[in-house]
């Protein structure tokens, strides 16, 4: 940061500043994220790997990592197509389709969880029929991973639709002159271009398909050792006050939330050394 | 303009639309009609009914309510974490950077114990305040607490980049023109700020309305009191009354693409505002007809 | 190969790109597609290289219905405006793509891709860069590049949008000179973009002049100079002055169409405009027939010209001198003057639109 004189608030403003920032922060964000590990490991190491070891705990895990594979390749091959369409054509109506896209997000969780009920329930559209056939979606791990997918189902389009937007279509173009096929072209030209966004995306995704608890909650039934992911197993812990065993479980979701934000970081100064190398020396505007 | 798509020599137009619309319309689209359709089959003046029973207004009122006050704290405190992050050099500064985004990452269900905890009378924060004889945990002061927590990112990150983009020049001007630097922050800075900041506090509200798993820990959940709507819908489904679920849902549906269109509408006014010279006079710059 | 258009038209929503454009562009020219912004110059390009497809007409090459051919079917090699390089790719790479997609009893040999690539970029004397990344290059070595990467699968025909348009100045010209070269040792017809007249002029066999989606002339650089067919293209090639008729007393207008014989449809003297270069106008002290009056208003000295700004009656009237003609003619503000030109041409004023008085001159 350049010092700028005339910019710059007088010491004692800055210094106020900075503690109220700090302090707001260390309020909302340190402390939790301390007491995560203080409280997991509040009566020692013994006491919270046996809550790790919990066979509930470990089916609780499994379940949350399954979802959160099942969830990301759809969000994928979404989010490619998404931006392929939107970024590299013009079509009318796209603004609404982008619109659309985002409405996951604002929609409450719980009221995600119950638009499958209602579909998939035993009262739902399609309840009857799903048991007449002895298919079972809600309470049972089909209607957890369609939750988790609404939940997610913005991240990866996102990101890559004002990435591929900005790149343009030149070099998609320049290699369709040079000969290549349309697989030739997505693979050699599209796919190492938007890498980087592609990863930030799933990042995010993974992070709410393994941290969801709402829509979840709903579809889930929590059946122990069954339909209970990780967020859900906390839940039952904490309201049967096993302080230590939930914090525990928690002290994972925090741990890969302290992963994520790595991660989420290290995407981020990668993407942005490539736009600066990037615009470094670009052309000016298009004149035409 | 028409679809010069067709023309383009570029492939996987129709397909990659066509997976999009699907996909979209079977994962999004038709729940969402379908929630509407069968709210549809109770007549507005059974929703207004329902919505309007003493449970729901109540819950609406803290839920609305706490948003609303979460919101505001987001948006004072964001804009001052905004500005110190962007504008000032410190120890660690990468580093709390990156922590803001903590409330996107952590699992709500994880928050909402660990807020619980620390705002409790016994927790660590909470015992500073319980002096004071303010309970905070398990009260709406509990609720507005953790929904802070989740919209604390959406103000800040919206706030960052547009303090990054305002040009020193601009201050530097009104510094030789003679403004204090409460003068330029409050007649130059905060006009140019004040869109982003206002989509930000929108974000963090509509976050805020359909939160759940960081709230239920630490609300109490006390009917009338401290109970918010998403709750309200999950203990109607959980007695079964599906239309009840479904009338309190279909409202904050509603509201949820309200809030979606004012935040687009933000967002579009943000960065229209101040469109530079109109087309006609930027050509005519360019010395080309 | 030779490239034919015929009747090509093409729209986007209410906006008409391109109107029934013909053209033909016979082997191994090199031609020069020159217009102002938005005049269709690079869609029609577009159109040729298969990226586009024309609402109408046909496209020929080498006399072969081609319209319809996929763009990478069409053995053209196009040059983007901004280099379009493969940004993850390397230079050696971003050359050799064009080979290693071929199908596979197409593709040459590793060591032969190694080879083909290794040349061209001898060729466009930039070898020693084969392992740096587009994003170490300044613009004039990427533009060599993406020209290099164009060539390598031997097209029929060289397609280039602006291809100098995003350098400076100095590497513009020596790049023209260069594109001048290569196209004369290559052997193919090349088709570029610009919008700038100079850079039209210096380079091609024949330019295309365009407007508003329509050719308005085609020829050799002498030929759209010299002898502009339109007041567009009097306008946009070069600075003209331009004398309304309409005004009383426009001397100049009436004698280049007794002299021509032309013009006559536009009707009376009224409705005639007569556009003149500013160097075919010579500045007498003494009155002779047919000269008009004039008022030196400022008198510049540029370069190797010197600019006078003269009033005639209420017009502005600019006129180029050498250096030489102002040392003997001495002009100073405020003295009077006779204009008297070499060379006129009349339009019929309906011809003009009104606010086409711009000068298009860079």
């Amino acid at each position: 940061m350049t010092v700028r004189r005339a910019n710059n608030e007088p010491r004692w403003m800055r210094v106020l500043l900075l503690v109220v920032a700090l302090g707001f922060l260390a309020l909302f964000l340190g402390f939790p994220l301390v007491t995560v590990f203080y409280e997991a490991l509040k009566k020692g190491v013994d006491a919270y790997l046996a809550g790790l070891a919990d066979p509930e705990a470990r089916s609780a895990i499994l379940l949350t990592l399954g979802v959160a594979a099942a969830a990301i390749p759809f969000n994928i091959a979404f989010g490619v197509a998404a931006a392929w369409a939107i970024a590299k054509f013009d079509f009318r109506g796209k603004s609404l389709l982008i619109t659309l896209i985002d409405l996951p997000f604002a929609v409450s969780p719980v009221v995600a969880g119950l638009l499958f009920v209602l579909i998939f329930g035993s009262q739902g559209w399609l309840g009857p029929w799903l048991a007449e056939h002895d298919i079972k979606i809600i309470f049972a791990i089909p209607g957890i991973v369609l939750a988790t997918l609404f939940v997610t189902f913005p991240f990866v389009a996102r990101e890559l639709i004002p990435l591929m937007q900005a790149q343009g279509k030149d070099e998609e173009e320049a290699a369709v002159s040079l000969g290549a096929s349309g697989w030739q072209m997505f693979w050699r030209v599209t796919v190492p271009n938007i890498k980087w966004g592609l990863l930030y995306g799933v990042i995010l995704a993974n992070a709410r398909a393994m941290g969801e608890f709402g829509a979840v909650s709903v579809v889930s039934g929590h059946i122990r050792g069954e339909t209970n992911t990780l967020p859900l197993h906390v839940e039952i812990l904490y309201n049967e006050y096993q302080s230590v065993a939930a914090f525990a479980s928690a002290s994972i979701l925090a741990l890969l939330a302290l992963v994520t934000l790595v991660a989420k970081t290290v995407v981020e100064w990668r993407m942005r050394k490539e736009t600066e190398m990037l615009t470094a020396d670009l052309p000016p505007e298009k004149t035409e | 303009m028409s679809r010069s798509s067709s023309h383009s020599v570029l492939p996987g137009f129709g397909l990659s639309l066509g997976y999009t619309l699907v996909y979209l319309s079977l994962l999004v689209l038709i729940p969402l009609a379908g929630l509407l359709a069968k709210s549809a089959s109770l007549t507005l003046a059974d929703i207004w009914a329902i919505a309007t029973g003493p449970r729901a207004l109540a819950s609406f009122r803290v839920t609305f309510g706490a948003s609303f006050i979460a919101a505001c704290l987001n948006g004072f405190f964001g804009l001052i974490v905004a500005w110190v992050l962007v504008r000032y050099d410190f120890w660690g500064k990468r580093f709390i950077d990156a922590l803001v985004d903590l409330p996107f990452a952590l699992p709500t269900a994880v928050a909402g114990i660990t807020l619980a905890t620390l705002y409790a009378e016994t927790g660590v924060i909470g015992e500073w305040f319980a002096k004071a004889g303010i309970k905070i945990a398990y009260t709406p002061l509990g609720i507005v607490v953790a929904l802070t927590f989740i919209g604390l990112p959406f103000v800040v990150r919206t706030l960052q980049p547009v303090l990054e983009d305002i040009e020193p020049e601009v201050e530097e001007a009104a510094a030789t023109l003679g403004a204090s630097r409460w003068q330029t922050f409050r007649r130059v800075l905060f006009p140019a700020v004040f869109p982003a900041l206002l989509t930000g506090f929108t974000l963090a509200f509509s976050r805020a309305i359909g939160e759940y798993g960081s709230v239920i820990f630490i609300a109490g959940n006390m009917p009338l009191i401290s109970e918010i709507t998403p709750l309200l819908i999950i203990s109607k489904l959980e007695q079964y009354d599906f239309v009840g679920a479904t009338a309190l849902a279909s409202v904050m549906l509603v509201i949820s693409f309200v809030m979606l269109l004012a935040i687009n509408l933000l967002q579009w006014w943000a960065s229209n505002r101040h469109r530079s010279v109109p087309v006609k006079d930027a050509a005519a710059l360019g010395g080309a007809q | 190969m030779s490239i034919d258009i015929r009747n090509i038209s093409k729209r986007f929503g209410n906006f008409v790109a391109l109107d029934n454009i013909n053209l033909d562009i016979p082997t191994g020219e090199l031609v020069a597609l020159l217009g102002p912004s938005g005049c269709g110059k690079t869609t029609l390009l577009r159109i040729i290289a298969g990226m586009e497809s024309a609402d109408e007409g046909q496209v020929l090459f080498g006399g072969a219905e081609a319209t319809h051919l996929h763009a990478r079917e069409r053995q053209v090699g196009f040059v983007f405006q901004h280099y379009a390089l493969f940004r993850h790719m390397s230079v050696f790479e971003n050359v050799a793509f064009g080979l290693r997609v071929k199908p596979r009893k197409e593709r040459p040999s590793e060591s032969e891709i190694r080879k083909r690539v290794m040349e061209l970029l001898s060729l466009v004397q930039l070898d020693w860069l084969a392992d740096r990344y587009p994003s170490q290059l300044s613009g004039g070595q990427r533009q060599r590049i993406a020209l290099a990467r164009a060539l390598a699968v031997e097209p029929k025909v060289l397609l280039l949008d602006e291809p100098f348009g995003a350098l400076d100045t100095k590497v513009r010209k020596e790049l023209r000179r260069w594109l001048r070269r290569l196209h004369d040792e290559m052997h193919i017809s090349s088709v570029f973009v610009t919008h700038d007249q100079e850079e039209a002029l210096e380079v091609a066999d024949r330019v295309v002049v365009m407007n508003k989606g329509r050719i308005e002339q085609v020829g050799s650089p002498d030929q759209v100079y010299s002898n502009p067919a339109t007041p567009f293209v009097y306008q946009f090639l070069g600075n003209v002055n331009v004398f309304h008729s309409r005004l009383q007393g426009n001397l100049w207008a009436e004698v280049a169409r007794r002299e021509d014989g032309a013009g006559g449809e536009g009707g009376g003297a009224g409705d005639s405009l007569a556009f003149v270069r500013p160097h075919d106008i010579d500045i007498l002290r003494e009155p002779v027939p047919d000269a008009l009056g004039a008022e030196v208003r400022y008198v510049h000295p540029i370069g190797p010209v010197v600019r006078v700004e003269l009033a005639h009656q209420s017009e502005l009237v600019e006129v180029e001198l050498t250096r030489e003609r102002q040392e003997e003619l001495q002009l100073a503000q405020g003295q009077s003057v006779w204009l008297k030109p070499r060379q006129v041409r009349v339009f019929p004023a309906g011809t003009v639109a009104g606010e086409a008085l711009q000068d298009f001159s860079i």
